[in-house]
């Protein structure tokens, strides 16, 4: 039952470099970064939040855009829109699991306007990106005033709504290892299209048979782990699927939410693994 | 601090000046200073889709948008493009059709067909839905919204590609 | 299908309001400004059961702005309103009885400033234990949310006692007799969920008091009428001092048609001398109007080894809410619908309905119809199946055939129900085979449901006036919410005058000059609204043939009307006068100027006292019978449990189609409403607080969950009594989903669901339930 609109206003700032950005946000107590808008907006309108400086990113162009290194790492800034990155081509191979999950973002004109940065600062459980970007092995590039540092995408969410970010710190862009050749799904189990995830798997599969898979939905993190990765890579019998799954679940810890239980969620990992580990298969075959 | 700037904002190929709070949305400058009803407040939240418009030609959210951050983009609401072919096409096509019941989501879901087919000429029925997911309907039903939009599409000139 | 009338009738005409609805010109509630206007906004109560002590707005009136705040202290005890039991008022007086209850509202010179100063009311409270549940609130040691019951007016006999709103039973024959006379019983409960509307609009209403201190209100309606009783009778306002209007109305489903803040808007204005809009957020639609009434049912059906049904027991338990709203009417009509369209020689259909301290639960397309039909056409299939004999086929081996009449003795005046299921199940491909081929992962089948509801209730009436150039005006009171009925009326009238449909103009409902309209609800706009424009035409044919006889020198009789505005001799054509001749004759220079006019109220009797006995009956009269039937090919995902309708028929009987693209527009619309119930939609409550009102929380059906083929079939009846055998078709689109949907999942799993909505949690709970016992059979 929160109001809408707010009695006083905040001030908004629109600096043109990530310098002017980063020193706005070092020195204005309780400044707040505006990318997308999708999250920060949507929480204003609702009178969940009354941010007295905001400072908008929009006009940091080097904070937008996909870019492929020499060596074929692939940089994205924090800025970039989801449609963006959900057409793009270079995000191919392993790494077209961040396109396909970028696809299932929320409706059309959401994916025009939300931000990779801007959602995984945001952090909720039922994200897409966060599985895809587990999957592919992602580096966070954080900024502040005083400097950078790179925290691994498996370092980043600490607890619910919780990333490492301290105050005055902002995610500036996703370094991608060199996409592998492959093929990569996102299954989506949501109750309508654009609904936040009740469970999701990111997956990749190379040539070589090597797996990558991440759970999402089913806590404050995706639900990761080399040894289940280890054991679909050496073979993908039942018995390794439910082996794998149970190592993932017990790293579970969902909520229970008007979208499904806890418990609900953690009977859907082997399910959707097994689904996703079909559906990856197949679609290797029809790739070869 | 109740300070409201002066925002220069191009509102259907106009320039025009509105004052905004930095709070403000671009759907509150829009139908309450510009007097432009069509972009609707159905939720505030960004999840119906009513108050649709299009930024630079792509749909965006104007309840999700702060005014004050919309200065650098182009922005068309329906009312400013009804003299354009392709929305005229997709107006016909929407009223032959019965594509609508109350009106209320339609300026919001004409915008979005619009922009699918300034993107995407030739849509399939998936690509139609897929593009529109975003815009609610409580209506209708969706059928003859998709019949409309896929009618418009073949009654668009088949353009040469270059 | 009927061929197309000459003018209107039969042809799918576009709407009227087509060209501003794309071009972005329609005006909404929230659209409209008067000079000198102020946004209001209201409080909300926190808590779900309290008294108020009292109200401080002082602060509030301090902060910038702010021009007036009204509370309960501004109503007078008795100033009562309900559709059925009078029981509440324009803003919680001396308690509070739901969380999220209006307490107080603000006018302000802005929204935001508005909102600002309702949130810095102060209200102390004194907490009383909330009631959240209809078995708690019925238990005799329960706190009584209206303690003033007993003094409230009532328009029928509730059996309203302590925390039970209203109780209803019909009775015909005698199911102990039944049981007996069965070879098997079949007995279950089942629950369904509530619903809310989420028409894409919200609610609002704009009132400004002119210096007469006669107020001009304008709102998101259903009926212009009832917001003036409403208003009026919640204010102590004469109804004399109200004028409603109507914009255009960004949908209703029921939400609108009975108060929401259009009292509260108005208050305001008065005190505030200037006009106030006030537009409800989304949060505070989902929180603060009404939403569809869950129910707790046993069904219970006895039936002979050939597969006649011989016996029907139905008993609801419903819960309302904290106030009465439409609720009586509810279960009772849901009562009278609930054995379904099927010969029974004995039935028994009884249920209570209690308050409780949650959000008032109120009309909702349907109303009531689609929840005991997901019970009873369920259990339909189960006795089919058990039987060993086609749910289709058992359905038409009992079906109310022409010249049945309804549970109660109302005769059915036109039955095209076997019908609609024969162009179901050839549509469909249906054969006894309903499963059909699984997927990888997935199951899938059809399922089959038939149902009823009624066109009519209660009074409307219609004026035509021929303007002087000979065009027409016409004026019913009747609010079109989108779905046509401006249009339809409009080619009804076209068609009686035989004039082009551009010829007629239809005026906006506005209680100063509309004749009464009870509302647009009930699926009764068509039918009953149509007949008045019929008749009201008729009346002006006469007058026409009065002056042209004159004119022409003949008699009346020997006059028709022939296309193009034009009164002829018959078999002369060429001898003919045109309307306008007429209808300048008659402005100028003799008998006046010629006004149709036609009111009536539906005069069926519901019960005919000697077939049944009913107790606490909320509506002596009802209204015409309309039919639908559905197949549904619905697929599961057995990883998750989530269900998908890849396909579905539904055909209605709806007389005759005036409009059929609107036809159809009513059947699709109804059956995408009608799958969210079916598949997902809730309004959850967490203890006393909804725990999802809002878009991101609450999910209805977007493009993608809609069936890529979804068939509308119109199949005309021709009803004796409606405007051209039209009857209405608002409602009857929903009521069977949910059913045929369940059918098609049960079918494909082989289990029995018995609980809406059919989340992807419940499904998979019986998929495991069922993996389990296999894999228990294969172990041994």
């Amino acid at each position: 039952m929160a109001s809408i609109g707010i009695a006083s206003s905040p001030a908004l700032f629109r600096p043109r470099t990530l310098t002017e950005a980063l020193e706005l946000l070092a020195t204005i107590p309780g400044a707040r970064p505006l990318s997308g808008g999708a999250s920060l907006v949507a929480m204003m309108n609702a009178g969940l939040i009354a941010p007295t400086t905001l400072v908008s990113l929009t006009r940091v162009a080097e904070l937008s855009g996909l870019h492929v290194s020499p060596e074929g790492t692939i940089s994205i800034g924090a800025a970039t829109r989801h449609n963006a990155i959900a057409t793009d081509g270079r995000l191919s191979g392993t790494t077209s699991v961040l396109s396909r999950a970028a696809a299932q973002i929320a409706g059309e004109a959401v994916r025009n306007m939300g931000t990779i940065g801007g959602a995984i600062a945001h952090a909720d459980p039922g994200l897409d990106f966060p599985p895809a970007l587990y999957v592919t092995d992602a580096m966070v590039g954080i900024a502040s005033n005083s400097g950078r540092r790179y925290v691994s995408i498996r370092e980043f969410f600490v607890d619910w709504y919780t990333t490492v970010l301290r105050p005055g710190e902002i995610v500036v862009v996703l370094e991608i290892p060199k996409p592998k050749p492959g093929v990569a799904l996102y299954l989506k189990h949501a109750r309508v299209a654009g609904d936040f995830a009740i469970a999701s798997v990111a997956l990749s599969l190379t040539r070589q048979g090597e797996v990558r898979v991440a759970i999402g939905g089913c806590g404050p993190a995706p639900l990761a782990s080399p040894e289940a990765d280890r054991i679909l890579s050496s073979d993908m019998s039942v018995t390794s699927v439910r082996r794998a799954a149970e190592v993932l679940a017990e790293l579970a810890n969902p909520v229970d939410d008007v979208r499904g239980t806890a418990d609900y969620r953690k009977l859907l990992i082997p399910r959707m693994l097994t689904r996703a580990l079909q559906n990856g298969v197949a679609a290797a075959r029809v790739a070869a | 601090m109740n300070q409201r700037s002066v925002v220069t904002l191009t509102i259907n190929g106009a320039v025009v000046e509105a004052r905004a709070a930095a709070s403000q949305t671009l759907l509150t400058v829009i139908r309450d200073q510009l007097l432009l009803t069509s972009a609707k407040r159905g939720c505030n939240q960004g999840a119906c889709g009513a108050c649709t418009v299009l930024a630079d030609g792509r749909a965006v959210r104007s309840c999700l948008s702060l005014a004050l951050d919309c200065d650098d983009k182009r922005i068309d609401t329906i009312e400013g493009l009804g003299e354009d072919p392709t929305m005229q096409t997709l107006q016909r096509a929407f009223i032959s059709g019965g594509a609508f019941q109350c009106g209320f989501c339609t300026p919001g879901m004409l915008l979005a067909a619009f922009a699918l087919l300034t993107n995407n000429p030739r849509p399939s029925e998936a690509d139609v839905r897929y593009a529109l997911s975003g815009n609610l309907c409580r209506c209708t039903g969706y059928k003859k919204i998709v019949e409309a939009v896929l009618g418009a599409a073949r009654a668009l000139p088949r353009q040469v590609t270059p | 299908m009927s061929k197309h009338g000459d003018f209107g009738i039969g042809k799918s005409a576009v709407q009227i309001e087509a060209q501003e609805k794309v071009s972005g010109a329609a005006q909404y509630i929230a659209d409209l400004y008067r000079p000198n206007m102020l946004f209001g906004a209201v409080l909300q109560s926190p808590h779900a059961h309290a008294r108020i002590l009292n109200y401080d707005v002082s602060s509030a009136l301090s902060m910038p702005g702010v021009r007036a705040i009204v509370t309960g202290d501004d109503l007078q005890e008795h100033w009562r309103i309900g559709a059925f039991i009078k029981d509440e008022h324009a803003l919680a007086k001396g308690k509070v009885r739901y969380v999220g209850e209006a307490v107080a509202a603000v006018a302000a010179e802005s929204e935001a400033k508005a909102r600002a100063a309702a949130a810095a009311i102060e209200v102390r409270y004194e907490e009383l234990p909330a009631v959240l549940s209809p078995e708690t609130a019925l238990a005799s040691d329960a706190a009584v949310i209206h303690e003033k019951a007993s003094e409230y007016i009532k328009v029928f006999d509730t059996g309203t006692s302590g925390n039970l709103c209203s109780r209803t039973s019909f009775r015909e024959g005698n199911v102990d007799q039944g049981w007996r006379d069965s070879d098997l019983i079949f007995e279950a409960r089942y629950e369904t969920q509530p619903q809310a509307h989420v028409s894409l609009e919200p609610c609002g209403a704009l009132a400004e008091m002119d210096a007469n201190g006669r107020v001009s209100l304008w709102s998101a309606n259903q009926s212009v009428f009832r917001v003036q009783a409403n208003v009026c009778e919640s204010l102590g306002m004469p109804m004399a001092r109200l004028r409603c209007l109507t914009p255009r109305i960004g949908a209703g489903f029921g939400n609108k048609m009975e108060p929401h803040v259009q009292p509260i808007a108005v208050l305001l204005a008065m005190k505030a001398k200037r006009p106030v809009k006030l537009i409800l957020s989304r949060e505070q639609d989902f929180e603060m109007v009404r939403a569809r009434h869950p129910f707790q049912i046993r069904f219970k059906t006895g039936v002979k080894r050939d597969g006649t049904l011989v016996a029907r027991e139905v008993e609801v338990l419903v819960d309302g809410g904290a106030f009465a709203d439409d609720s009586p009417g509810v279960l009772g009509y849901a009562l009278l619908m609930s054995c379904g369209p099927y010969r029974i020689r004995h039935a028994y259909c009884h249920g209570r309905l209690a308050y409780t301290n949650k959000m008032r639960f109120g009309a909702f397309r349907g109303f009531g119809v689609p929840q005991v039909t997901f019970a009873g056409e369920t259990q339909i299939d189960e006795i089919a199946d058990a039987l060993g004999l086609d749910p289709i086929e058992f359905r038409l081996k009992n079906l109310k055939r022409e010249g049945d009449s309804w549970l109660g003795g109302q005769p059915i005046d036109s039955n095209g129900l076997a019908e609609c299921l024969d162009r179901v199940r050839k549509a469909s491909g249906w054969t006894g085979k309903r499963r059909l081929p699984n997927g990888e992962n997935s199951r899938r089948a059809l399922g089959v449901s038939c149902s009823a509801h009624i066109s009519g209730l209660l009074s409307t009436g219609a004026i035509i006036r021929l303007l002087e150039d000979g065009t027409v005006l016409l004026n019913t009171g009747s609010v079109d919410i989108g779905q046509g009925s401006n249009t339809v009326l409009s080619q009804i009238c076209a068609e009686a005058l035989r004039i082009p449909l551009d010829r007629v103009s239809i005026a906006s409902p506005d209680t100063d000059g509309s004749p009464y309209n009870w509302g647009t609800t009930a699926s009764r706009v068509t039918y009953m609204t149509g007949t008045s424009v019929l008749r009201a035409a008729a009346e002006v044919e006469q007058k026409i043939k009065d002056h042209a006889a004159e004119i022409l020198e003949c008699a009346p009789a020997d006059l028709e009307l022939i296309p193009g505005g034009l009164v002829a001799v018959k078999g002369i054509s060429h001898r003919n006068i045109s309307f306008a001749a007429v209808s300048g004759r008659a402005h100028w220079a003799a008998g006046g100027p010629i006004i149709g006019s036609h009111s009536w109220v539906f005069d069926q009797k519901t019960i005919d006292p000697k077939r049944a006995s009913v107790i606490g009956l909320p509506f002596p009269q009802i209204g015409g019978f309309v039919f639908n039937a559905i197949v549904a090919d619905v697929e599961i995902d057995e990883s998750t449990g989530k269900c998908r309708v890849n396909r579905a028929w539904s055909a209605c009987d709806v007389g005759r189609a005036i409009n059929p693209q609107m036809v159809e527009g009513q059947i699709e619309g109804a059956f995408v409403q009608g799958l969210g119930f079916a598949l997902f939609e809730e309004l959850v409550w967490n203890g006393a607080q909804i725990a999802n009102p809002s878009l991101m929380d609450y999910k209805i059906p977007t493009f993608v969950e809609a069936p890529s083929e979804l068939h509308a079939i119109i199949v005309e009846s021709k009803d004796p009594r409606g405007p051209y055998g039209a009857k209405s078709v608002g409602e009857i689109g929903i009521n069977g989903v949910a059913a045929a949907i369940t059918n098609a999942v049960n079918t494909a799993l082989d289990v029995r669901l018995r609980r809406l909505p059919l989340t992807p949690q419940r499904v998979l709970t019986v998929i495991l339930e069922r993996e389990l016992t296999a894999e228990a059979a294969r172990a041994q």
